[in-house]
């Protein structure tokens, strides 16, 4: 019974790790085909993923998907890493509930960066910079969270109604500080405050690419503290993990994850939340099958949010775009409501 | 294999737990530790399986200082079963039980041996679980819960089996069954167990050994028959009791409380 049932898990993993990566590459070959000058997906195809076995590609259609290709990218990384700090942080607070943005990391982190802005502009040319302060900034609005929940009783509405206090004050404290930011220089950090990938440069891809790609594998890498950690303290402690350590690695990680994205993206919210729950019901709750389908989970559902931000662009016609966060949001909302009607049946 | 306790005294914040607790367990026999509660007993088995840092005295496994073994090293030889775990997380037993063979591997290793599947199997056959393997643990009941939980500490193959209230949320049949397996395997494979139990029914079936504990301290350590005597259970427990012969064995009954509740 225990060798076919978990034979049948590695099975799931396997259809779902195809799965979402054939979902992925059709997807991201939509986003680089829409726009203004509508693109045929096969061509883009072509000059993405074949372009580099010598297959010869229309000159136009490259350059237009070359242009887009930050953007994709920007949205799969993002969504990857806000998923995997969503799971992390679901894991460490074993709370169903937690979340970078209904946590209140999203909003402190940015914080942080705005008041970088006004402090030290100059320094906040580096994008090194400005994710330090947001990773610094990402730490505080955990540790603000838990004490705050500690002092309400620490179950898992207390630290919901937390999160959502802290995620008030500093979203609100972050739109003030924008604000002035925006008066004193004309950038675009406004856009950080609801989330878009269109402002990503492909030179500035790298920041995001290969520390969710490590911080990804390193996570992978100790998926047995964090399988134990989810039964208990004393239970990890006696298979000779050290709980404290556990939580505060991966809080770290998942304070990093959150800092890039809200970095260069800005808040996206409740991909963390919803990308773990679908992974663990594809695959269960073992971090070495849930770690690969949160990432790709999230990637996706980010990407196709982003594909929507730019329909409605393109047929309400209206000046601008929609903020990425407002997508997310609508779509991720209504899944906190039925998750917490679940968790307060219980 | 053996566990020497010597001058055990453990301290929640400015609140005593242990005092003075000195005592010896030999593998291959099954010792019961009771006493009412807050007496210490949960503390004594978390302290044996350095979950809780005692403030002096030392425990010995083998004649090795239990302090000096690593914690990874430690999750080998001692396995505690506590009577509660977070399942907050929705995963399956599955899932867990997996979990329980963590320290024989190393950390980074990314296989799941074989060898561990078929643990899995052949305890879960045992102990009546094996239908429940693909259940989430929230979905079980407290009893099959138990059961698992029990089922999670003979996976890890430990040379030292510490159980905390196992007979809690069993119906009449599992405690026997549970403890009866449990006592078998530590016949044969020679492992140290210590119970903690409030059912002196149950101890007096299976216990080689009993350590009654009061306040903190040893009140009384030996043999069912040197220990289960009317007098000393009567001051411990504030309750009437009648002792029994069955089966050549003292079963303590208790009938009565001393002082009652008035209305």
């Amino acid at each position: 019974m225990a060798l076919p049932l978990y034979e049948r898990n590695i099975k799931h993993f396997f259809i779902s790790l195809t799965s979402f990566t054939i979902l992925i590459v059709f997807m991201f070959v939509l986003a680089l085909s829409l726009g203004p000058a509508m693109l045929s997906p096969h061509k883009v195809f072509q000059a993405i993923f074949l372009k580099p076995f010598g297959y010869a590609v229309d000159d136009s259609v490259n350059v237009i998907a070359m242009l887009r290709l930050s953007r994709a990218l920007a949205s799969l990384l993002c969504g990857a890493s806000l998923a995997l700090a969503g799971l992390l942080m679901q894991t460490i607070t074993r709370n169903p509930l937690a979340d970078p943005y209904i946590f209140g990391l999203s909003s402190t982190a940015l914080t942080a960066i705005a008041l970088g802005i006004i402090l030290a502009p100059n320094l906040m040319v580096h994008k090194a910079y400005v994710v330090i302060v947001s990773f610094l900034g990402a730490l505080t609005g955990y540790a603000l969270t838990l004490s705050l929940s500690k002092l309400s009783g620490g179950t898992s509405l207390a630290m919901v109604l937390a999160g959502i206090a802290i995620a008030s004050l500093f979203s609100g404290a972050s739109h003030i500080l924008l604000y002035v930011v925006q008066q004193v220089i004309k950038t675009p950090y406004v856009y950080l405050l609801m989330g878009s990938a269109s402002t990503v440069l492909l030179k500035d891809l790298y920041f995001l690419a290969f520390p969710t790609i490590i911080l990804t594998i390193l996570s992978l890498a100790f998926f047995k503290p964090l399988n134990a950690y989810l039964y208990g303290d004393e239970y990890a402690k006696q298979l000779g993990f050290n709980p404290t350590l556990v939580r505060d690695f991966a809080a770290s990680i998942a304070a990093l994850l959150t800092a890039i994205t809200i970095a260069f993206v800005g808040v996206v919210g409740f991909i963390g939340l919803a990308a773990p729950h679908i992974a663990r019901f594809l695959t269960g709750s073992d971090h070495k099958f849930a770690i690969p389908i949160t990432t790709l989970v999230g990637a996706l559902l980010t990407l196709v949010a982003d594909i929507v931000v730019k329909l409605v662009s393109m047929f309400a016609g209206a000046v601008g775009e929609l903020p990425l966060g407002v997508v997310t949001a609508v779509i991720g909302a209504p899944f906190l409501a039925y998750l917490i009607i679940k968790k307060v049946r219980e | 294999m053996k566990i020497v306790v010597n001058g055990l005294e453990v301290w929640y914040n400015s609140t005593p737990a242990l005092k003075n607790v000195s005592l010896k367990v030999s593998g291959g026999e099954m010792t019961f530790v009771i006493g009412p509660n807050g007496a210490g007993k949960s503390t004594l088995l978390k302290t044996i399986a350095s979950i809780v840092k005692p403030r002096a005295g030392v425990i010995y496994i083998d004649g090795k200082l239990i302090s000096s073994i690593s914690p990874k090293e430690l999750g080998k030889i001692v396995a505690y079963v506590e009577p509660h775990i977070s399942k907050s997380i929705p995963s399956t037993v599955l899932e867990f039980l997996l979990t329980a063979r963590y320290p024989h591997h190393s950390t980074l290793s990314f296989t799941t041996p074989r060898q561990d599947l078929e643990a899995v199997e052949k305890v879960s056959k045992q102990l009546n679980i094996e239908h429940l393997l693909s259940r989430r643990l929230d979905q079980l009941s407290s009893g099959e819960l138990q059961r698992v939980l029990i089922a999670r500490a003979l996976i890890q193959n430990p040379k030292a089996l510490l159980l905390d209230e196992p007979a809690a949320f069993l119906d009449l049949r599992y405690r026997l069954e549970v403890l009866d397996y449990v006592s078998s395997i530590v016949k044969v494979n020679k492992v140290i167990c210590i119970v903690a139990i409030h059912d002196l029914y149950l101890a007096s079936l299976y216990a080689d050994k009993i350590i009654v504990l009061d306040y903190g301290e040893v009140v009384a350590a030996g043999t069912p028959d040197e220990v289960l005597k009317e007098e000393l259970l009567e001051k411990v427990y504030r309750v009437k009791v009648h002792i029994v012969n069955i089966n050549g064995r003292r079963v303590v009954i208790p009938v009565e409380p001393i002082e009652r509740i008035s209305l």
